[in-house]
């Protein structure tokens, strides 16, 4: 069992690593996140969550409702730490999981990863309280400031995602009666109970356009529309561009979608494209104002255009700046977290954005239920996932037939590419045009798993133990088995008699159990770390 | 510089009146006259210089401070050191006198403060000259509230209900507009402390002024956490002293018994609080404001302030919190869904904005700048350009 393993099952028992492996984990996270972009791309299926906020035992449940990792790839929009009482355990146990699973777990930065808040909601206190000094709060603010700022969800299914989990009384087909059409969005319990199915809307469209599933309307079509987009039939909606190319090779698949933006916060006034929140200069504390600030602080409001946040931070933006938004950047949603939602999740601006929370009972106080939402894999494309997103200069009339489908094949997008450019002028074109949207991309489909708080204690607060020691003590004994199988072949090698095999073997099941033992106790890292090292003599003296 | 320079320098500072006596650095002489006793011609100069204390003839360094001498430390300063004018304006029943200083320009901001039970109006008197650091031209006004300070009643019961301390708080505004002859409200910040914040959320609420309020704020005062205060109270009444020998006593007693953590504070918002009984021999200074006299009304000025804080419309709200942050469930969730400005100072005491003044006036101005209208900027709307015709909708674009 290596020591990150170790580090996590420590971790998932909601007990703290010592200070010199928080060191080492947050020197590790840092070389990874410094990889990372901006806006880092996430392929589809995934798993995305909203705050957490030191919920330790919340976040277990949601593992636990969602699928735990590796089995589940997850995306977290940030605020993981502060009010909650275990900020420290769910940060460590986050960040050490993304160092196991790299691509299994995204986290992007939220507006409590910084300095200036996390002194004064609880964060820092917390580690103060919990190693007698600042040090292990400086490692996690420097991993902080390595976060990224946003996720492109890339390769989303129009298509609910296949359920994965399986609860044992999981029987979705009997508590529901069965519909007809395209079942868009799935809300589940904690359980996997269906509790609600939405159909997707069809639209009334030409029969060439039918085939096609359809692209959600920007603007609902009974709403009394602007004479600009009532003028415009989808039908003929781009005279500048070629008829459908029936006899094109390509045929999209019909379950294509754009991609989702994932950002803790929302836009910003001085952001247009996605590129210019790559051009940021992510490495430094949140500041107070700019596109950086903007990203972790704005939410979305009933309003027109932009207006100034009560929060003393960042912005409030209408459907209008979201709808713009999500057609020049190729999205189909944008998934932010931010918010305390009553329900978990809120779906706004005619599905043009969500926000989803994942902290049950937020502040052992506020009463609401979490949620995530999953997203499923595009299968149809034979899994090849286009990486040209967020607007890279190709732009089309959005619900005009061959402008949607060429993007998937490189071949036929070069075309086309020249085809748009010579008609429109590129960019510059659609960011005129763009007062006028009538389509934008389809909204995945996606599943959302509404879950409750963790079990209480008499007092009010989180049960203290949340993972079953057997559950630890199995973990343990699996990877000794690994151990045991490394161990035989290193004997092999060594060409050690079967009796000094066997010698081996007890001394290292010995230990395993030792260190179960050991853990099973609070706070003695000692005789752990003690464990360890005597394993890792063995170890050495076997090679 | 050269020599000519220098003695030219010197004579012309010898001609200037001697630097204004500052009250943090008079605070600092003090401290440092105590602590340090260094003579006057001592190393001060050497230390800057070389960065060693030569013990000279006349020092003995090592010396304990001897007798307290009566320092500065604890004199009162006078009001006019913050506010330029104070106010006596006459109402049905009430003479509502308040610190004023009037706004530079016509369209400057008016701030607005109301204090906490048992304060006074010159509790926002270092606030004010920190904000006037940050916001020249904004004006300030600071009434006492009824049954403290100088404002008086003609009646004879103690009414203090919300409603009412409210009213006068509107009434305070609106005479001062009256006897400036304002043509109309100039945009007003609200700023309450304590009880004050209670007050200024229902002048908010109520919308006694009209849409002239561009935000609240409120200092250290949360529902939930008021209530639960108030049972201690009377015994947090019962232990602090009943009278003082001098004001110097009174404030040094809210200065060491970390009522106030910041000692220019209290020099000057402590006297308008005691007042003086019997003759100048036998003078003992009591408490201007019975505050255990006011404990019917303590449930009517906290109840449902949550609500009321969260519900106001159109208008900025801010909450200022000392220590750590003890929301209660309604401001919790609100705060999450991002309805108000919250900011926690760990290192203050209740008196936030007397304890750390500079802080809060960055924030408050801040806070102004903000909500103010007239400044706001947006980027333009996409119909409107279109309207213009300064964009073309998409189908008419090549």
């Amino acid at each position: 069992m290596s020591d990150l393993d170790r580090a996590i099952a420590q971790l998932r028992a909601c007990r703290p690593i010592p200070e010199p492996q928080v060191r080492e984990l947050c020197y590790r996270a840092r070389e990874l996140l410094i990889e990372e972009s901006n806006v880092v791309t996430v392929d589809a299926p995934v798993t995305i969550c909203g705050d957490i906020h030191g919920q330790f035992h919340d976040l277990m449940e949601l593992f636990r409702v969602a699928g735990d990792v590796p089995d589940t790839s997850y995306l977290f929009m940030g605020d993981f730490v502060d009010r909650g009482f275990y900020s420290l355990e769910s940060f460590l146990l986050l960040l050490c999981l993304k160092v196991r699973y790299p691509d299994r777990v995204t986290l992007i930065r939220g507006n409590h990863e910084s300095r200036q808040i996390t002194t004064v909601y609880g964060f820092y206190d917390e580690c103060v309280r919990k190693y007698g000094s600042a040090n292990v709060w400086r490692y996690c603010c420097e991993v902080f400031d390595y976060l990224a700022l946003g996720a492109l969800v890339l390769g989303a299914s129009t298509e609910v995602p296949e359920n994965r989990i399986q609860q044992s009384n999981y029987d979705t087909q009997t508590t529901l009666p069965d519909i007809e059409g395209e079942i868009e969005c799935e809300v589940l319990d904690a359980n996997g109970e269906v509790r609600e199915k939405i159909l997707r809307r069809q639209f009334n469209l030409a029969p060439a356009q039918t085939s096609r599933i359809g692209p959600a309307p920007d603007r609902d079509p009974n709403e009394p529309s602007s004479p600009i987009t009532s003028s415009i039939p989808p039908s003929q909606s781009s005279p500048s561009q070629p008829q459908p190319q029936t006899g094109s090779l390509f045929k999209p698949p019909p379950t294509t979608t754009g991609a989702l933006l994932c950002v803790h916060g929302g836009l910003s006034p001085l952001i247009s494209h996605l590129n210019a929140i790559r051009l940021l200069d992510r490495k430094q504390e949140v500041p107070h104002e700019g596109a950086m600030c903007d990203l972790l602080w704005s939410d979305p409001d009933d309003i027109e255009g932009w207006g100034l946040s009560p929060r003393g931070a960042g912005f409030l933006f209408g459907a209008d700046i979201v709808r713009k938004f999500n057609h020049q950047n190729d999205l189909s949603m944008i998934c932010r977290a931010h918010q305390l939602v009553m329900e978990g999740y809120k779906e706004m601006f005619e599905k043009q954005i969500v926000t989803v929370w994942s902290a049950p009972n937020y502040c052992y106080r506020c009463g609401n239920v979490a949620a995530v939402m999953e997203v499923g894999e595009d299968g149809s494309n034979g899994g090849s996932v286009r990486r040209v997103a967020g607007g890279e200069g190709r732009r089309e009339m959005v619900g005009a037939e061959p402008g949607m489908g060429s993007r998937n094949v490189v071949g036929d997008g070069q075309t086309n590419g020249q085809q748009v450019n010579g008609g429109g002028g590129g960019g510059g074109a659609s960011a005129e045009g763009s007062g006028a949207v009538v389509w934008n991309l389809a909204t995945p489909g996606r599943r959302y798993r509404v879950f409750e708080a963790a079990p209480q204690g008499t007092r009010g607060m989180p049960a203290k133990k949340p993972v079953e020691r057997q559950d630890v003590t199995v973990r343990k004994l699996s990877a000794f088995r690994a151990d045991e199988y490394r161990s035989d072949v290193t004997c092999e090698m060594l060409g050690l008699s079967a009796a000094q095999r066997a010698v081996l073997k007890v001394l290292l099941l010995w230990l395993a159990s030792a260190t179960c033992i050991d853990s099973s106790r609070c706070g003695l890292y000692r005789a752990e770390s003690d464990a360890a090292l005597s394993a890792g003599t063995v170890e050495d003296a076997d090679v | 510089m050269s020599a000519l320079q220098r003695s030219f320098a010197k004579a012309h500072l010898q001609n200037l009146p001697a630097p204004p006596d500052v009250f943090d650095e008079a605070e600092e002489d003090a401290v440092n006259e105590e602590h340090l006793p260094l003579s006057k011609n001592g190393s001060s100069s050497s230390a800057s210089s070389t960065g060693t204390i030569t013990a000279s003839a006349e020092q003995n360094l090592f010396e304990r401070p001897s007798v307290r001498r009566p320092t500065l430390q604890y004199e009162p300063l006078p009001w006019q050191n913050f506010f330029e004018q104070e106010l006596f304006l006459k109402g049905d029943i009430i003479r509502s006198h308040a610190y004023f200083t009037p706004p530079a320009t016509a369209g400057a901001p008016l701030f607005c403060f109301h204090h906490g039970a048992g304060a006074s109006g010159l509790s926002f008197a270092l606030l004010t000259s920190a904000l006037k650091v940050v916001l020249p031209e904004a004006g300030f006004l600071s009434p006492d509230c009824r049954g403290h300070g100088l404002t008086t009643t003609t009646t004879s019961g103690l009414d203090l209900r919300l409603e009412t301390l409210a009213a006068d708080l509107a009434f305070v505004v609106n005479a001062t507009s009256t006897k400036f002859a304002w043509p109309k409200l100039p945009p007003i910040v609200l700023l309450g402390h304590s009880l004050g914040g209670a007050v200024v959320t229902e002048v908010a609420e109520r919308k006694l002024l009209a849409n002239s309020v561009l935000g609240y704020g409120v200092l250290d005062v949360v529902e939930g956490s008021a209530i639960d205060a108030l049972q201690s109270m009377e015994q947090y009444l019962s232990a602090r002293p009943k009278s003082f020998a001098s004001i110097t006593s009174g404030i040094e007693w809210h200065v060491r018994s970390r009522t106030l953590k910041n000692t220019s504070s209290a020099r000057v918002s402590v006297p308008p609080l005691l007042v003086q009984e019997g003759t100048d021999n036998a003078a003992s200074f009591t408490w201007r404001t019975d505050l255990s006299a006011t404990k019917p009304f303590w449930e009517n000025w906290f109840t449902g302030l949550s609500s009321k804080f969260l519900s106001v419309p159109g208008a900025g709200k801010l909450l200022i919190l000392a220590g750590t942050d003890r929301l209660d469930k309604e401001l919790m969730i609100g705060q999450m869904q991002g309805k108000y400005q919250l900011q926690v100072f760990p290192e203050a005491g209740h008196f936030v904005h007397e304890d750390q003044p500079e802080k809060t006036a960055m924030i408050v101005a801040d806070f102004f700048r903000r909500n103010d209208r007239s400044t706001l900027v947006l980027p333009p709307k996409v119909d409107d350009l279109i309207k213009q015709g300064k964009l073309k909708p998409a189908n008419q674009a090549k």
